[in-house]
């Protein structure tokens, strides 16, 4: 996982970094700081290059250990908010004598288990009689 | 931007003239609401006609109808991801995929996997595969009278899709895989780091949820790219909101974007668990009901197709499939497009579409 690739000047904060990123970008395209005469199509192409250096800045924020740490903590907590809220919902719904989604999810489960089984021995009868015609047919030859 | 481009100002700052140019454009612009509005209401995606022929659960296999005549045997049977509709490969008139083998005489189905619900969140890797694939495949042949059929698989249904030509190479001609992830080593991809277990727990994720939640799956993919999907998106729609036929394209791929569907829980886990993070599949250790995958298995004509600046399925994870596989006629196209610019680019249906029909024309034989 890179940490600081692409950034101008690593060890530099990054609102520096991006600033510093997006004027040698402005250099490279030509573009030069101020515009004599700003026209749409330099405004276009200063627009383009300031997403740019936005885009990857993002990327490599997102990268980011401090970026990563958060997103999970944040994850986290919402699950453990969620599964309180289920665990809320099914208590209440229980003491109302009311289907839940758990209730609702075991009955799937139970109907696939049940055909699962059905097909597993209807396989296995017709593997049976498949064996049996086999024989009868050897029989016949023999 | 038409107007306003006399420079009076000094520096960046906009010039009075420009300043009123903006607004004038801006109430243009307004104009065209009612329009957009209209549009809006209009939007037709899936275009080729299609009945269901087999249905499963919550799942329908689609084939394609048309009056071009049938001019192979062999059916082609498209297979898309779990996350998105798998209209994106028929989206509109020019922007679709499907269309290309039809209009060549292919007979083409395609798997709607259906929306999953709160109940389906025991569906695993084994159920999609080798039950719901296996019969769509069997019901293809039935139909077409043949032993063997064309694969083509996208995404995740191109990962689905080698796991299947892998575990049951016997009912596959060809297997055309399109920006199909198969070997997650590399961290190019945002998603990879994302998922690595020190900061992703799918367990209690789908321990919670029941299924991967479609606003969460499509609030990570919008993250992948936060400047383009957030700003840019935006600013190209309010410069282009004139142009009728941009509008109509912009859309349809609006429609798409926000039509996500929840994944299977126990599916989500496995490919997260498995592919994500341990990068079972191309090691040859993955195991879909206790079949081990075998890519060395496959040894039908191979075409990988790859877009080269894929964010979600960056090439690193899709070209390793090659040489996983047991095939001697395979071949990679690395085309110049991005993960879904690869099915809906104007490009990439004027030159890859084409090629990639003479590709299977030449190993399908003709009636």
């Amino acid at each position: 996982m890179s940490m600081n690739g692409g950034f101008p000047q690593p060890g530099s904060d990054p609102f520096t970094q991006f600033w510093t990123d997006f004027s040698q970008k402005m250099m490279s395209a030509g573009m030069p700081t101020p515009a004599p005469s700003p026209t749409e199509e330099a405004f276009g192409k200063v627009r383009q290059l300031f997403f740019e250096s936005m885009s990857q800045h993002a990327e490599q924020f997102m990268r980011s250990e401090a970026f990563l740490s958060a997103m999970k903590q944040a994850m986290d907590n919402g699950l453990a908010w969620q599964q309180m809220m289920n665990q809320t919902l099914q208590k209440s719904l229980a003491g109302a004598q009311m289907p839940t989604r758990e209730d609702a999810n075991q009955i799937t489960v139970l109907i696939r288990g049940m055909e699962d089984r059905i097909l597993d021995r209807l396989e296995d009868v017709c593997r049976r009689v498949e064996v049996l015609e086999g024989k009868r047919t050897s029989g016949k030859n023999g | 931007m038409s107007t306003a481009t006399s420079g009076m100002g000094s520096g960046w700052m906009p010039t009075p003239e420009q300043w009123m140019g903006w607004w004038q454009q801006a109430g243009q612009k307004m104009l065209a609401w009612p329009k957009i509005m209209e549009a809006a209401q209009k939007v037709r995606v899936g275009i080729t006609p299609s009945r269901p022929v087999y249905r499963e659960d919550r799942l329908r296999l689609l084939q394609y109808e048309t009056d071009v005549e049938k001019a192979h045997k062999t059916p082609v049977m498209v297979v898309f991801a779990l996350v998105n509709r798998p209209y994106i490969l028929d989206l509109s008139p020019g922007k679709s995929v499907v269309s290309h083998f039809v209009n060549r005489g292919f007979e083409t189905y395609n798997i709607d996997w259906g929306v999953p619900s709160d109940g389906d969140c025991d569906l695993g890797l084994r159920d999609y595969v080798l039950r719901y694939m296996d019969h769509c495949v069997d019901t293809v042949r039935e139909r077409a009278g043949v032993d063997r059929i064309n694969l083509l698989g996208y995404c995740m249904g191109g990962s689905m899709s080698a796991m299947y030509a892998a575990l049951r190479p016997e009912k596959i001609k060809n297997l055309i895989l399109m920006a199909a992830p198969v070997d997650w080593s590399g961290d190019d991809s945002l998603l990879q780091v994302w998922t690595q277990p020190e900061y992703f727990d799918v367990d209690k994720m789908i321990e919670v949820h029941g299924n991967a939640p479609a606003f969460w799956l499509q609030s990570s993919f919008m993250l992948l790219k936060p400047v383009q999907n957030m700003i840019e998106k935006h600013i190209n729609f309010y410069e282009n909101m004139e142009n009728e036929k941009f509008v109509q394209n912009f859309l349809a791929m609006e429609t798409w974007l926000n039509d996500n569907i929840p994944v299977a829980g126990e599916t989500f886990r496995e490919f997260v668990k498995y592919c994500f993070q341990r990068n079972l599949l191309i090691q040859g250790k993955l195991e879909v009901g206790n079949e081990k995958v075998d890519l060395q298995n496959i040894t039908c004509p191979i075409l990988n197709l790859v877009a080269q600046n894929d964010h979600l399925v960056p090439p690193s994870q899709s070209l390793p499939f090659n040489d996983a596989v047991g095939s001697t006629d395979r071949k990679t196209i690395t085309f110049p497009a991005g993960h879904i610019g690869l099915a809906v680019g104007s490009r990439a249906h004027r030159e890859l579409w084409p090629k990639v029909c003479d590709w299977l024309q030449e190993r399908s034989e003709s009636i």
